[in-house]
C-alpha cells in the first residue's frame, strides 16, 4: 500500500474534518443492540422486519475480490422483499466511511475488510439474531457456516462482524516440481530439512521472503509451535498472557526455523526485497521451494507462476514426531469482514443482504467466480473447478476437520506496534531467538498493561 | 495569535499612509481585487488549513479512536506517553537526522554543479560555465521531473539485493562481496541508501535556483576577482556563496521541512513503514500508522504536534544560523 504525500495531506484534513463533526452530533443516536431499524414487521421469511421499496446503502471494500459478488445476493433480496441494495465499491474504507460514521450517518451495510477496530465496534449492531436466523435455504446460519467463523466475529460475547471469505494459511508448493525430483512435502521439520538439503545440491533454497511481508512466516512459526505444544500456546499469545512468547514449544520453533536461516536455506536478501520479487522467486523463478502465505497468494501471483506450477496447499511440518496437534492442522481464517452500523437507517435491510449472502446459492457464486472459499459450507466441488489450489484448500481444511486452529490474525492486532518489522530483522538474519523473542514479548507485555486496550478473551 | 483578518487590516492601514490623509471610500475595483485576491485565500486558508490546525490541539487532548463522537478529554496524557514511547522517539530521531543531513549534502552537491556551469568555465574570455554546461544544468533537473513516488520505487527495485542495478554495477567493479547485499534491508545502510535517493531527486532543483541567483550577480565582479589572481574555488567560496547567501537559506529552510516529512519517499522504498528495525521510520509515518493503522487518533494528532513544534524550531534555528553568519557580510546593500 503506497500513499502519496497529497493523500496523506487529505486524509489528514479528511480526519480532521471529521472530528470537526464530533461537537455537534452526539445528539439523537440509536440505542445500540436494540430493534433493527427499517420499518417493516418481522416475519418467518423477512426475520428482522425488513419494510418493502426500502433501500439499503451498502459500502463495500473493492478490493481483490470486486463488488459484483454483493449485488449477486442484492438481486435475491430484491426478488424476495422488493428490498433494494445501491452498493457503492469503496477502497479506503477507513478513510471514506470515518466522516459518515463520525457524522452519526453510517452506511446501512459496510464491507470493512479488516475486523471492525476498538472505537468502531461500540457502534455496531450485533448480528447474533443474524447467526441465528435461517439462511434462503432453511438452514439456521450458524450452523451452515464453517467452526470458528462467528468467533472471529465476536468480541466480549457479542457477534459485531460476518467475516465472509475463508483464507487458508499453509505453506504453498509446485507439485510439479516435487513429483519431478521425487520429493514428498515433509510432515516433520526433519523431513523439510533433508528437503532443503537437496534443494540446495541443486542451487535452490528452501524459503524465501520480502520486506513488506516477512511477518507471512509468523504464522508458519506459530503453527509449528502450536502443533507442538498445544492449545494452550495460542491461547496465552491470544491473552496476552505473561511469557507467552517463551513457551518452550515456541523457542523450539523459533530455534529451527533459525537453523535454517543459518545454513543458507533463505533466499539472501530478502530484507532489501519487495514481496512480489520475493514471491517470484518462488513462483516463476522457482529458487524456492515453499512459501507461507495465505490462500489469495494462487491469484496475486497468476501473471508471475511458472507454467504447470500446480500450486498446492501444505500445512506447515511439525517441531518433533510427537506433537500435541496432529500435523493435519491447518490455520483456517475467516476474513473480509461484514459490519451493520447501528445508526443506519436500514439495519434489518442489511441483515437481510447477509442472510441472502450466507446461503447456499450466493456463496457458490462467490466461491465459482473469486475461486475463493467462504465460510458457508459445501458450496466447492473437490475438484476445486479445476484450480489445484482451491481443490488443495478444500482438501486440507477438510483434512484438519474441527482442529483447525481459529482467527489467525485478530489477536496481534491489540499490540501497539506491527511486529513484522521484527520478523523481519529475525528472518534476515540480524537478529537472535532471544532478541526475537524478548522483542514480541515485550509488545504482547505493553499492550496488556496498556488500560486503554480493550482486553479479549479469547477461547478455542 | 492574530488573527488573519487583522493583520490585513494593518498592512493596508498603513499602505494608506496611516490615517493621515482624509478618509476616501475604497473604489468598487479595489473592492473586488481584495476579494478575490485577499479574502477569497484567506478564507479558504482559515477554513481549510487554521480550523483542522485548532481542531488538531484539541483532539491531541483527547484519547479519540477515530469513530466515536465523545472521545475523552485525557489532558496532556498523549504527549506524557510520547516521550516514553521508544519508537516514536526513534523517529523523532530519524526525522532530526534527515533534516541535518539531506540538506547539507542536498546543497552543497548543488552549488558545486552551480558554480561548475556558471563561473567555473575557461579562465580565458568572459565568466562562464565548463564545456557543456547547458546540459548538464538540464540532466540535473531531470530527477526533480520526476515525481517522488516513482523515484522511491524505481530506487528500491534497483537497490533489489539479486537483480538490483546497485549490485550489479558493484560486482561489475569486481566487488563480488556486495552480491545479495540487502541496502536497504540493512540496519546500518538502510539510512545512508535512503538519503542518497533523496538528495538524488531533489538536488537538481536548488541547481537551477542557485544558477539563477548566480546569473544575477554583476559578473564585474567575477572579473575583478579573476583579474586579482583569485582560482575557482576561492571564487565559488568568497564571492558566490556570500552573494547567493539568501537563496542558500531559503533552500535550507524548504529541503529542512521536506526532509522532517519524507514521507513519500520512506513510504516508497519501506512501504508500511516497515524497515529493518525501524531504522529509517520518520515522524510522518508513525503518525501515519498511529492513525490509520492502530486507529489512535488522539495520540496520532499529538505526533503531528510535535512534528509541528520541531519544524517551527528548525526554522528558528536556520534563521538564527544565517543571521550570524550574515553579521560579518553586512557590506551587502540591503541587509543587517
Amino acid at each position: 500500500m503506497i500513499q502519496t504525500r497529497s493523500r496523506l495531506a487529505a486524509m489528514l484534513v479528511a480526519a480532521a474534518l471529521a472530528a470537526g463533526l464530533l461537537a455537534g452530533c452526539a445528539e439523537d443516536k440509536e440505542p445500540a443492540g436494540g430493534a433493527s431499524s427499517g420499518g417493516g414487521v418481522a416475519a418467518a421469511d423477512n426475520p428482522f422486519g425488513a419494510a418493502a421499496g426500502s433501500t439499503v446503502d451498502a459500502a463495500i471494500f473493492d478490493g481483490g475480490y470486486s463488488t459484483d459478488y454483493v449485488d449477486f445476493a442484492a438481486a435475491m433480496v430484491k426478488d424476495k422483499l422488493d428490498v433494494t441494495t445501491v452498493v457503492s465499491p469503496v477502497t479506503d474504507v477507513v478513510q471514506e466511511l470515518q466522516p459518515r460514521i463520525v457524522g452519526g450517518d453510517p452506511p446501512d451495510l459496510v464491507d470493512w475488510n479488516q475486523l471492525p477496530p476498538q472505537d468502531l465496534r461500540s457502534q455496531l449492531a450485533p448480528l447474533d439474531d443474524l447467526y441465528a436466523a435461517l439462511n434462503y435455504d432453511g438452514v439456521k446460519i450458524e450452523d451452515a457456516i464453517v467452526a470458528g467463523a462467528k468467533a472471529t466475529g465476536t468480541f466480549n460475547g457479542q457477534a459485531l462482524s460476518v467475516p465472509y471469505v475463508l483464507t487458508l494459511f499453509s505453506l504453498w508448493y509446485s507439485a510439479s516440481l516435487f513429483e519431478e525430483n521425487g520429493w514428498t512435502p515433509p510432515e516433520t521439520w526433519d523431513d523439510m530439512m533433508a528437503i532443503c538439503e537437496e534443494a540446495k545440491a541443486q542451487d535452490k533454497y528452501c524459503f524465501t521472503f520480502g520486506k513488506e511481508a516477512a511477518g507471512y512466516w509468523a504464522w508458519m512459526v506459530l503453527e509449528m509451535a502450536i502443533k507442538e505444544g498445544g492449545k494452550d500456546v495460542y491461547l496465552n499469545l491470544a491473552n496476552l498472557k505473561p511469557d507467552a512468547w517463551r513457551d518452550p514449544a515456541l523457542v523450539g520453533a523459533f530455534e529451527a526455523v533459525k537453523d535454517s536461516i543459518d545454513k543458507g536455506y533463505w533466499v539472501p536478501g530478502g530484507q532489501g526485497t519487495q514481496f512480489t520479487v520475493a514471491q517470484a522467486q518462488w513462483s516463476q523463478q522457482q529458487e524456492a521451494l515453499f512459501y507461507f502465505s495465505g490462500s489469495w497468494i494462487e491469484a496475486e501471483m497468476a501473471d508471475a507462476t511458472a507454467e504447470g506450477f500446480e500450486m498446492t496447499a501444505w500445512p506447515a511440518p511439525t517441531l518433533t514426531s510427537n506433537p500435541a496437534l496432529p500435523f493435519e492442522t491447518v490455520q483456517l481464517s475467516a476474513g473480509e469482514n461484514y459490519i451493520v452500523p447501528a445508526a443506519g437507517k436500514n439495519t434489518a435491510g442489511a441483515k437481510e443482504v447477509l442472510r441472502a449472502m450466507l446461503s447456499k446459492e450466493a456463496a457458490t457464486n462467490f466461491s465459482k467466480t473469486r475461486m475463493a472459499p467462504t465460510i458457508v459450507k459445501d458450496t466447492v466441488p473437490a475438484d476445486g473447478w479445476g484450480s489445484t489450489a482451491l481443490a488443495s484448500i478444500m482438501a486440507r481444511a477438510e483434512a484438519s476437520g474441527d482442529t483447525a486452529l481459529p482467527y489467525t490474525l485478530g489477536w496481534s492486532d491489540q499490540y501497539n506496534m506491527d511486529p513484522s518489522v521484527i520478523w523481519g530483522s529475525f528472518l534476515g538474519g540480524e537478529m537472535s531467538v532471544e532478541d526475537a523473542i524478548s522483542q514480541l514479548q515485550a509488545l504482547s507485555d505493553e499492550a496488556a498493561a496498556d488500560p486503554s486496550i480493550e482486553k479479549m478473551a479469547y477461547e478455542w | 495569535m492574530n488573527c488573519p483578518g487583522s493583520s490585513a487590516a494593518v498592512v493596508s492601514h498603513r499602505a494608506r499612509g496611516g490615517g493621515r490623509r482624509p478618509r476616501r471610500r475604497p473604489r468598487p475595483g479595489r473592492i473586488a481585487f481584495m476579494a478575490v485576491f485577499l479574502v477569497l485565500p484567506l478564507s479558504v486558508f482559515a477554513v481549510f488549513e487554521v480550523w483542522p490546525y485548532l481542531q488538531a490541539f484539541r483532539l491531541a487532548l483527547t484519547d479519540w479512536g477515530g469513530f466515536s463522537a465523545d472521545p475523552n478529554f485525557v489532558g496532556l496524557e498523549n504527549f506524557r506517553k510520547l516521550f516514553s514511547d521508544g519508537l516514536f522517539l526513534k523517529a523523532l530521531r530519524n526525522s532530526c537526522l534527515l533534516a541535518l543531513v539531506i540538506p547539507t549534502v542536498c546543497l552543497s552537491i548543488a552549488f558545486a554543479i552551480a558554480c561548475l556551469v556558471t563561473t567555473a568555465g575557461p579562465a580565458v574570455g568572459r565568466t562562464r560555465g565548463v564545456r557543456g554546461a547547458g546540459i548538464y544544468r538540464v540532466v540535473s533537473f531531470f530527477p526533480y521531473v520526476v515525481p517522488a513516488i516513482i523515484i522511491g520505487l524505481i530506487w528500491g527495485l534497483a537497490y533489489s539485493p539479486q537483480m538490483g542495478l546497485v549490485n550489479g554495477l558493484l560486482r561489475a567493479l569486481g566487488l563480488d562481496s556486495f552480491e545479495n547485499f540487502p541496502w536497504l534491508g540493512s540496519e546500518s545502510t538502510a539510512m545512508p541508501a535512503a538519503m542518497v535517493v533523496i538528495v538524488w531527486g531533489t538536488t537538481g532543483f536548488y541547481v537551477v535556483l542557485f544558477v539563477a541567483a548566480i546569473k544575477g550577480v554583476p559578473a564585474e565582479i567575477y572579473d575583478s576577482a579573476r583579474v586579482d589572481g583569485a582560482g575557482r574555488l576561492r571564487t565559488a567560496v568568497a564571492i558566490t556563496l556570500p552573494m547567493i547567501l539568501e537563496n542558500v537559506r531559503t533552500g535550507y529552510i524548504y529541503l529542512g521541512l521536506a526532509a522532517l516529512d519524507s514521507f513519500v519517499f520512506m513510504e516508497a522504498l519501506f512501504p508500511q513503514a516497515r524497515s529493518p528495525n525501524y531504522a529509517t521510520l520518520t515522524i510522518t509515518q508513525d503518525l501515519f500508522q498511529t492513525a490509520f493503522e492502530k486507529f489512535r487518533f488522539g495520540y496520532a494528532t499529538a505526533m503531528g504536534i510535535v512534528l509541528a513544534l520541531v519544524t517551527l524550531v528548525y526554522a528558528v534555528i536556520i534563521f538564527s544560523v544565517f543571521r550570524l553568519v550574515r553579521g560579518r557580510e553586512d557590506w551587502k546593500e540591503g541587509t543587517s
